[in-house]
């Protein structure tokens, strides 16, 4: 039963990176490849100004959620100046440098070594540390999240950022601001993602850089891949998908010595099917390269 | 005197070394459709390319009833009320026709993320707007059976219908079209044309101007040609008057 709750704790904080990172792959057509950073400086923000400064979860959360703002402003900025293969270049170079940040700042981040024992959240005076109660915390926090990204996925902006990824020229024609808009869609994904971090932090109350690296930023693309990005469906497919199939294979009962290596394996060969049999992902219409 | 429509001032553009455009001074008028003919490489969509924002001129100024847009980003050119169709179309393939041409309608303001959170009221209405306001122009366009295809479903001519339907609902005041008609069959061009009559007839306001190859197309509907060539305007006047110029026809229609 635990294992399950588990199971739907971490979909849950792979819906709110999914969700959030689709406004920005799926609606703009950017294939952004630091999100991980974002949901990093989330956790690492949230749990100093909880440890640090003293502050109690919600306000941490929003803290965080500020900070975090400001990094995808930075780095969305001159991340934007480029579109295709440089854009995907220039935010894979900022994965890796605040990867080295959090990995070598010791005095800030303990770096390597991490940060043990962050508080569980209280909300209302109440400790969450039971796993329903987390649940509903996260099912609360992913509603939240979900209702606002829903609200912009239909509204005139969402319509405009996908105008601009099918034809940025034309769409630019009819008055659309393609720096303003990736911009907005940038930090706002950047800001859903700091409050998975925030989640994920006092979930699993130990963080370290290891959580945050290229190959999460990868694997947060890749459930968009899967799953279908530009509508509402193909996130929730492909979280499910990306994060079941790992358990599903526990299953299989192979000998423990090449159990890893076999899944990664049978994890590579899906990915290549996918690109072959169904590029736009299961749910999509729209093939984001 | 009123400042009305389209003005270049010696606008000159080289790149590479090489003068495209050189020194062209032109004005387009409102309720007037205008063709901009001359041979390939004249600079015809160079300059359109400087009339959007897409280029900006090494000199010269572009006015647009009365103000200046030279050296403007094409998204502000655009809020100016220009707009323009692309030689190569470029509807929203992924999008509905309907979504194609409400995309044109929704005004910046309504376009910030923020927007739909506080004024979730007005935001309706004006969804409800330009809903009536798409149906129209669809109607308008033919495309009104059309509405759910995606925009890679239709036909060449019917997306350089859905593009005219964008720049119609947008309000655009000012029409740049590059070759209209080129690549569509007669039927097409016909229905094209038809419309482009109408819309000057029924809007006085909107100022039309198209680069055409086709003699033929300018003959039927332009009231006002400019010729181009080597990054000049050679020569400029009435239709018939500038058609029926003994070197326009040496230099570019070869008899």
């Amino acid at each position: 039963m635990n294992y399950i709750l588990h199971l739907l704790i971490m979909i849950g904080i792979y819906l709110i990176l999914g969700y959030g990172l689709n406004l920005v792959v799926g609606f703009g057509g950017l294939l952004s490849l630091c999100h991980a950073v974002f949901y990093g400086i989330g956790a690492y923000a949230t749990t100093m100004l909880m440890m640090k400064a003293g502050w109690t979860f919600l306000p941490a959360v929003g803290g965080a959620v500020i900070i975090t703002a400001f990094f995808a402003f930075l780095v969305g900025f001159p991340a934007l100046k480029f579109r295709g293969d440089s854009f995907v270049l220039v935010t894979l170079g900022f994965q890796m440098i605040v990867f080295t940040v959090l990995y070598n700042w010791v005095e800030m981040t303990r770096g390597p070594y991490g940060i043990p024992g962050i508080p569980r959240p209280s909300v209302a005076g109440y400790e969450i540390s039971s796993l329903p109660a987390y649940l509903l915390l996260v099912a609360v926090m992913l509603g939240i999240s979900v209702l606002v990204l829903f609200t912009l996925y239909r509204s005139p902006f969402g319509l405009a950022l996908k105008a601009l990824r099918d034809n940025e020229m034309a769409a630019e024609g009819l008055g659309k601001s393609p720096v303003h808009l990736f911009l907005f869609a940038f930090v706002i994904a950047g800001m859903i993602a700091s409050v998975a971090g925030s989640l994920y932090a006092t979930y699993v109350t130990y963080i370290d850089p290891t959580s945050f690296t290229l190959d999460e930023s990868i694997f947060l693309l890749v459930i968009l891949l899967v799953g279908g990005s530009g509508n509402r469906l193909g996130p929730l497919l492909g979280t499910v998908f990306m994060i079941l199939l790992p358990e599903a294979l526990r299953f299989l009962g192979l000998p423990d010595t090449v159990a890893p290596n076999v899944r990664q394996v049978i994890y590579g060969l899906v990915l290549i099917l996918f690109m072959f049999l169904r590029p736009q992902g299961i749910a999509g219409k729209y093939s984001p390269r | 005197m009123k400042q009305e429509g389209l003005k270049i001032k010696k606008v000159s553009k080289s790149v590479n070394g090489l003068r495209i455009v050189d020194g062209v001074t032109a004005s387009f008028l409102p309720g007037r459709i205008t063709a901009l003919i001359g041979p390939n490489g004249a600079g015809k969509t160079t300059l359109f390319h400087l009339i959007t924002g897409e280029l900006f001129p090494d000199s010269g100024k572009v006015l647009y009833r009365g103000e200046t847009i030279t050296c403007l980003s094409p998204y502000r050119v655009a809020r100016k009320g220009v707009g323009r169709l692309f030689q190569d179309v470029r509807v929203f393939e992924n999008l509905s026709v309907y979504e194609n041409v409400a995309s044109a309608c929704y005004k910046h303001k309504t376009e910030t993320p923020w927007f739909p959170f506080f004024r979730p009221g007005r935001l309706r209405t004006i969804d409800q707007q330009i809903s009536e306001k798409v149906e129209y122009w669809l109607d308008y366009v033919g495309l009104a059976a059309n509405k759910d295809d995606s925009g890679s479903d239709l036909s060449y001519g019917q997306q350089k219908l859905v593009a005219i339907a964008r720049l119609l609902a947008g309000g655009f005041s000012l029409m740049l079209l590059d070759e209209p008609t080129s690549g569509l069959n007669s039927v097409m061009i016909r229905k094209v044309l038809s419309l482009l009559e109408k819309i000057v007839e029924e809007d006085k306001e909107k100022t039309i101007v198209l680069v055409e190859h086709d003699m033929s197309v300018v003959r039927e509907i332009a009231d006002w040609v400019y010729f181009m060539n080597e990054g000049k305007i050679a020569f400029f006047g009435r239709t018939d008057h500038v058609l029926g110029d003994k070197e326009v026809r040496e230099i570019y229609l070869g008899f």
